[in-house]
């Protein structure tokens, strides 16, 4: 079957990363570090307030939320630097002699790559908050919150995918990758839950795909609900589609410039 | 000035897979590694003298005692009157050192660049800085080389630079770690060349090791023969080849077919081909006199090649009378 | 001490005409670090502007304080771009090229790279400062006397966790989280943490004397807190030197993790 290969390429990542385990081990330290940080920041920021709640969360919810949105940030798959790589040198036409889909491709071995992050980091962060303010508000949320989260992995992979095959175009595709990121960082929620945003922004922001990669599928944890699930899927599927169209036909064109050009 | 030089390594010892790791942490064992063993010599000032022996052999410790980089586990040495892991920075001063593995020139700079801030390291006034580049430049032929980005340069070009950068500072001794590693024959030739003319003009003592041992019969006077950290062979490069001399290569052509069975008795058949013959013979138990005439009885001759075993055979016999 | 800085400048002029090689790639850098730092910039802004001020830190204190570690790092890692990856150099055995030449090893091997992004960090921390609208002639030598103090403590850190490369051979793992705990610490206000938190950030991973007390120095100066500034780097210089060239031994006797035999 045409999809086992992906699979195989999957899984071989997987124990690959497993072999660096000390590795992974010591990188979940950054996620305890900031969980750390995060606690004392806004501890005294809800005590100061005076109040328990701030735009509905307290400091519980922020917290968890907070450690499922750095989760994310940091475990996501990195891809754009493979992509434009090859795209860069050329070996992007070389590849299409095999018998797989390239994108495909990069796509197996970047959620390859992204299990293994994630489990540590959920771990490492999950440890420390449950020592911190004690367990998640909910715990049923679990298996929505992954379901969303393998979708959010999905739009970013897409945008990722789009930022590499630019290298069609420009040489240098790094500057992207770097806007990219901090719009995550800030529209998309790591560093501020999106709700204590004043409104106008939070119109912007949802308007944006970012949203749905971190916030959505951290929001969605800490406050779990059907409702909650269904409209969150809805909207990433329609940014998967709306960007995996975009991927899609840039990779095209691009390949025929390729083959146009010769590489 | 070497003497009684020894280095001891530990190095640990671990066990393959994952309970080897644990064990290892828990329970380290260590392996002593005699990198060098007793090794004396003696180098006269602005002498040529070539190092050569198999990997591992001690070559690259024993520079970097001399250099100061390592210390020893016993034993004194003596470079340019300083003792180099006491008073590596004055000695420093005083030598220069090209490494073929370890470019010293910036990689995206021209070479005129890294040699002016040569001048800075080595403290050398700023009209001598300029007289030794234009010295430099002439003498290994690098004037238009100067000015361009080392990373743009051929493999033989940046070794040019390279040495010439390391004789700014006008050493006392230089030591050349496999310089010719990766060049073509021609550009071996050229380095070698300046390299020797430098050493008569300016007097600097030059220390080479290498595996290449035409760099050490080009260049070289005295050879050091170094294998599992001892010194095997301390001598000239002319007596060295003379004394193991002890074989002879020959090639001849006949004007007509040879034989598949062609055979002189007491010499090697290396090669029968359709018209010549290479063989081989040892000069102690085949006289040089037999051997030629027989050949030229045995057909016309069209043409004939008599040559002695290369400096890279002796040195392997010697390798060989080490084991044995 | 002073005979160095003929050859100092001398390694900063070649460290910036390779960079003039890359010039695009090296304002690229400058800019992107600008950005980057701005991100953080605006989500101060948002926060205090939704927070007004946590005990006695507003949004210009921020600014200071942020300012002066973006300077402070930034200054460092360009004069002293080899302070990032010192453990690299060390186990790939690099050092033997400085060791061969007649200049302070430690010094030598710091300032012979650059990273071109840390003037980007300087130039948006000079801003930030500006920004934070307190600037006097006073406030700017003190700001000025904050940033080098930070920069010494910061690189002086720096060093003294990457020498664990003389001794043990991942020590590029944690020299790689040890520099990312000791700049995220440090740009945030020191009036958060308590208790054994607080002592960490002042003696372990020296955040406080990175950003915090520098930054207070410019607001409010106290000759104790300066002081205090001084005295930490002292120490702290004293404990990196200690520490590299007492591994530097190690690395002599060739017992260091890699050999190259």
């Amino acid at each position: 079957m045409r999809s086992g290969k992906y699979w195989a390429i999957f899984k071989t990542q997987v124990a690959n990363r497993m072999a660096y385990s000390g590795d992974l081990a010591a990188h979940s330290l950054t996620i305890v570090m900031f969980m750390w940080i995060f606690m004392q920041l806004w501890r005294t920021t809800y005590s100061v307030s005076g109040s328990d709640t701030l735009a509905g969360l307290t400091l519980h919810h922020t917290l968890w939320y907070l450690m499922l949105a750095e989760t994310i940030m940091l475990s996501k798959p990195r891809l754009s630097r493979g992509i434009s790589q090859a795209v860069k040198d050329g070996s992007i036409a070389y590849l299409l002699n095999k018998p797989y889909d390239f994108l495909l491709y990069q796509l197996s071995l970047g959620l390859g790559d992204s299990l293994m992050n994630t489990l540590f980091n959920l771990l490492a962060g999950g440890i420390t908050v449950w020592l911190l303010v004690g367990p998640p508000p909910e715990m049923w949320g679990w298996p929505f919150t992954l379901a969303a989260m393998v979708l959010a992995w999905l739009i970013d992979f897409c945008v990722n995918a789009l930022i590499g095959l630019a290298a069609f175009v420009t040489e240098e595709v790094s500057a992207f990758e770097w806007i990219y990121s901090k719009f995550l960082l800030l529209l998309g929620g790591v560093l501020i839950p999106l709700d204590f945003f004043p409104g106008w922004l939070q119109q912007i922001t949802s308007s944006l795909p970012f949203a749905y990669t971190i916030y959505g599928p951290a929001r969605l944890f800490i406050e779990p609900s059907l409702d909650r699930f269904l409209s969150l899927v809805a909207v990433q599927i329609l940014w998967i589609l709306l960007l995996g169209t975009l991927v899609t036909l840039s990779y095209r064109k691009g390949l025929s410039r390729l083959a146009v050009n010769g590489g | 000035m070497v003497n009684g030089l020894k280095k001891t390594f530990q190095t640990k010892r671990k066990a393959a897979g994952l309970s080897g790791s644990l064990r290892a942490l828990v329970h380290p064992q260590y392996q002593q590694v005699e990198a060098v063993r007793d090794l004396s010599f003696h180098m006269e000032n602005g002498e040529l003298l070539g190092f050569i022996g198999p990997n591992g052999a001690g070559k690259s410790t024993t520079i970097k005692i001399l250099t100061g980089i390592l210390y020893p586990t016993s034993g004194e040495a003596e470079v340019l009157g300083f003792t180099p892991w006491r008073q590596r920075r004055q000695l420093a001063y005083k030598i220069g050192t090209v490494f073929g593995q370890r470019p010293q020139l910036w990689y995206h700079l021209p070479a005129i660049d890294t040699f002016y801030l040569f001048g800075k390291i080595y403290e050398l006034e700023d009209h001598f800085i300029r007289q030794r580049i234009s010295f430099l430049a002439e003498a290994f032929e690098i004037q238009d080389l100067l000015e361009t980005p080392v990373r743009k340069l051929s493999l033989g070009q940046r070794m040019r630079c390279e040495v010439a950068a390391s004789l700014l500072h006008q050493p006392r001794l230089l030591l050349l770690d496999e310089p010719s590693i990766g060049l073509d024959v021609v550009a071996k030739q050229r380095i070698r060349d300046t390299v020797k003319r430098m050493s008569e003009l300016e007097g600097v003592g030059v220390l080479l090791t290498s595996h290449d041992a035409g760099d050490i019969e080009a260049l070289c006077r005295n050879v050091i023969i170094i294998n599992h950290g001892q010194i095997v062979f301390q001598d000239k490069v002319s007596n060295l080849k003379r004394r193991y001399l002890t074989s002879k290569l020959v090639e001849v052509r006949y004007a007509q077919e040879v034989s598949p069975t062609f055979h002189l008795e007491g010499t090697e058949n290396l090669k029968i081909g359709r018209y010549g013959v290479k063989l081989r013979f040892d000069t102690r138990q085949t006289p040089v006199e037999g051997v030629i005439s027989r050949l030229a009885e045995a057909g016309s001759l069209v043409d004939v090649t008599i040559s002695d075993p290369t400096l890279e055979e002796v040195i392997r016999t010697i390798y060989n009378e080490q084991e044995a | 001490m002073l005979r160095e800085l003929g050859f100092l400048i001398a390694l900063w002029k070649a460290n910036l005409q390779a960079a003039m090689e890359f010039r695009v790639s090296f304002i690229t850098q400058a800019i992107g670090m600008m950005l980057n730092n701005g991100v953080y910039f605006i989500f101060w802004v948002l926060f205090f502007d939704r927070f007004k001020e946590i005990r006695g830190w507003g949004l210009d204190e921020m600014f200071i304080l942020f300012g002066l570690v973006a300077s402070g790092f930034g200054l460092g890692v360009f004069f002293f771009g080899n302070a990032l990856n010192l453990a690299e150099v060390i186990s790939q055995g690099q050092l033997d090229y400085f060791l061969s030449l007649p200049r302070p090893v430690l010094l030598h091997t710091l300032a012979s790279r650059s990273q071109y992004s840390g003037i980007g960090d300087f130039t948006y921390g000079i801003i930030s400062f500006f920004l934070a609208g307190k600037t006097n002639p006073g406030s700017l030598v003190r700001f000025g006397l904050g940033i080098f103090l930070s920069m010494v403590i910061f690189l002086s850190f720096l060093v003294l966790v990457q020498s664990l490369a003389f001794w043990m051979g991942n020590a590029q793992l944690v020299s790689g989280n040890a520099q990312n705990a000791i700049i995220t610490f440090a740009i945030y206000p020191i009036n958060l943490f308590e208790g054994s938190g607080r002592f960490l950030l002042f003696t372990i991973i020296p955040a406080a004397f990175v950003g915090a007390l520098p930054a207070e120095m410019v607001s409010q100066f106290t000759w104790w807190n300066f002081l205090k500034l001084l005295l930490a780097a002292l120490v702290f210089l004293s404990l990196a030197g200690a520490a590299f060239y007492s591994g530097l031994r190690r690395y002599e006797s060739g017992s260091a993790i890699q050999i190259q035999i």
